[in-house]
């Protein structure tokens, strides 16, 4: 396993030299101290009496925190799937490229690796940065709001861990793409179109409507049954961070669903890797 | 024993929805003696790089077997006993080099001794830029972090592929003492350079591939060896005539003459004739090729 993380490290200290990635860390930094500063919350007996941002009373109804807070940890959790995960396509899409790079390859592929190690580290090192990301983000938010309210949930932090998982699968994905060509424009637009075909795939059945019955509508049930349902992880995610009852039957099967195809696409790209010659 | 034992080593790259492949390699056949300085000389396009890559486990051979310090090169263990320097190789700008040794020492298995890197570092003249971003060094500069790089852990077969590319004349004077360096220590050098003066110097043994295929290999001095042929230099004012009848042939330069002596013997004899004629021996050398001579010569007939 050493070798395993050795890449991840050598990816994490790639990253590290990135400032585009520090840059994200920067703004989300400032962000969650504007929020700690600015916002001044007023609790009584568990209610939330007053609320001032910037020193401006926010108008509303005296409501328990906890429901206060909800839209607020919904709109934070879309924020986090969908934000995050874009900027990991964008931010992550050049890291298997640029490992793969003639010069750079040859060299790892000489040292004293298995070539799923170099996969492997890779995706490793690249999920590692997905979840401090988010863990940062998403645990910064909850203390604050903790703090202030003394309303502590772990909705927000779960939430996180949603988009984590699916940014796996979306990143799966990149990286097979890119044993398949050193393409960093093309790793991007793969997981972009997996991040769309994602969000369609969780509302399959009111836009399969859409469709004539008939071969079309099959077709695009039989396509979009095989993609991972990430609109629905997403709403699953926002309603567990405002601590509501889940609308999709079952999350565990949503997981599993986008775990297997996380391996799935994991599998071809080890695969591809095994085989090629650089 | 041999670092390197290549029997029928073949390659062809296919392309998708291409019948024909691209023959890179056919046939190769090769030993390299354990502790030797082994050179490989070709023209653009002779395969040198797949040969390289595919005793590394780089690429997959289409044939052939190949055993590398005794075991097969997809072994980490064996690899952990090889330093590699690819051709063009890719460092990452923003590091520092300390910290791009102490990554790939970890990579190897070994412990990062940032001590023992600086030594490194110092051993190929990076010392006072250790600390400065890679991004800002020359082509030499990076070339001689790419050697430090193929030295980490004392390795006991070093793979160098245009070690002394983009490295100044001093440079390169440098890094020819520390190749010979590591072959007194023991080490199994095989090297790959344009640069044939350069091989020449280091190695002791040649191999000539070309269109995939290992032309001549052997000693330098035998690849090198012009047969009976000696070149005499005589001083100024000798018998033209009398050295003809000798068995002289003149040379282009101004007492320069070529004699064939089968043996010592014939050759002393012919030397006795001429001084008897009053000529004043001042230069004897055995009439041999440089490294450029035999691979154009091999090439040429093999075409």
């Amino acid at each position: 396993m050493r070798p395993l993380f050795g890449i991840a490290g050598y990816v994490l200290r790639e990253a590290a030299s990135r400032k585009f990635i520090l840059a994200f860390m920067v703004g989300i930094t400032l962000l969650l101290l504007v929020l700690s500063l600015s916002l001044k919350l007023e609790v009584l007996d568990g209610a939330l009496a007053a609320t001032r941002l910037f020193g401006n009373a926010l108008n509303h109804r005296i409501v328990a925190v906890d429901v206060a807070l909800r839209p607020l940890y919904m709109a934070c959790a879309y924020v986090v799937f969908y934000g995050g995960i874009l900027f990991g396509i964008v931010a992550c899409s050049d890291f298997a490229p640029s490992l793969m790079s003639p010069g750079r390859i040859e060299h790892l592929l000489a040292l004293p690796l298995q070539r799923w190690h170099i996969l492997g580290g890779t995706f490793l090192g690249v999920m590692t940065l997905a979840l401090c990301g988010a863990i940062y983000g998403s645990g910064g938010l909850l203390l604050i709001f903790g703090v202030k309210t003394g309303y502590w949930t772990l909705g927000p932090l779960i939430a996180a861990l949603l988009a984590c998982a699916s940014f796996a699968a979306v990143y799966a994905v990149m990286l097979t793409t890119a044993t398949l060509v050193r393409s960093a424009a093309l790793c991007a637009a793969s997981g972009f179109l997996l991040l769309v075909g994602g969000i369609i795939a969780g509302y399959r059945t009111p836009i399969s409507r859409v469709f004539e019955e008939g071969l079309g509508r099959r077709l695009f049930e039989g396509v979009t049954l095989l993609l991972p349902r990430l609109s629905s992880l997403a709403n699953a995610s926002a309603e567990l961070a405002a601590s509501q009852p889940l609308e999709v039957k079952s999350l565990e099967m949503l997981l599993a669903g986008v775990l297997v195809f996380g391996l799935g696409a994991l599998a071809v790209g080890f695969w591809r890797f095994e085989g090629k010659d650089y | 024993m041999s670092a390197i034992e290549v029997i029928g080593l073949q390659k062809t790259y296919r392309r998708a929805f291409r019948r024909a492949g691209n023959e890179a390699l056919r046939g190769v056949d090769l030993t390299v003696p354990e502790g030797s300085a082994f050179g490989l000389i070709g023209p653009n396009g002779a395969g040198k790089t797949t040969f390289i890559k595919a005793i590394l486990g780089i690429v997959q051979p289409t044939a052939g077997t190949v055993k590398v310090l005794g075991g097969s090169p997809e072994d980490p263990r064996i690899r952990a006993r090889i330093g590699y320097l690819p051709e063009r190789l890719h460092l990452p700008g923003a590091w520092t080099a300390t910290a791009f040794l102490h990554t790939v020492a970890k990579l190897k298995g070994l412990r990062p001794d940032g001590a023992a890197h600086l030594r490194l570092l110092e051993r190929v003249g990076l010392a006072e830029a250790a600390l400065r971003k890679i991004g800002g060094y020359s082509k030499g500069m990076r070339q001689r972090l790419g050697l430090a790089t193929a030295l980490l852990g004392a390795p006991s077969l070093l793979v160098l592929d245009e070690p002394t590319d983009g490295i100044d004349p001093m440079g390169r004077v440098e890094v020819r003492g520390i190749l010979q360096e590591e072959i007194r220590r023991g080490t199994t050098l095989f090297l790959n350079s344009h640069l044939l003066a350069e091989t020449e110097r280091v190695c002791d043994r040649v191999a000539i591939l070309a269109n995939g295929r290992v032309l001549r290999e052997g000693r330098l001095e035998e690849l090198s060896r012009g047969g009976a042929r000696w070149a005499v230099r005589f001083a100024p004012g000798v018998d033209s005539g009398a050295l003809a009848a000798a068995g002289f042939q003149a040379g282009g330069a101004d007492g320069l003459y070529h004699v064939e002596a089968a043996d010592a013997a014939a050759l002393n004899l012919a030397l006795d004739k001429a001084r008897a004629a009053g000529a004043l021996l001042v230069e004897l050398r055995r009439d041999g090729q440089d490294l450029e001579a035999v691979l154009t010569s091999t090439v040429g007939a093999a075409a």
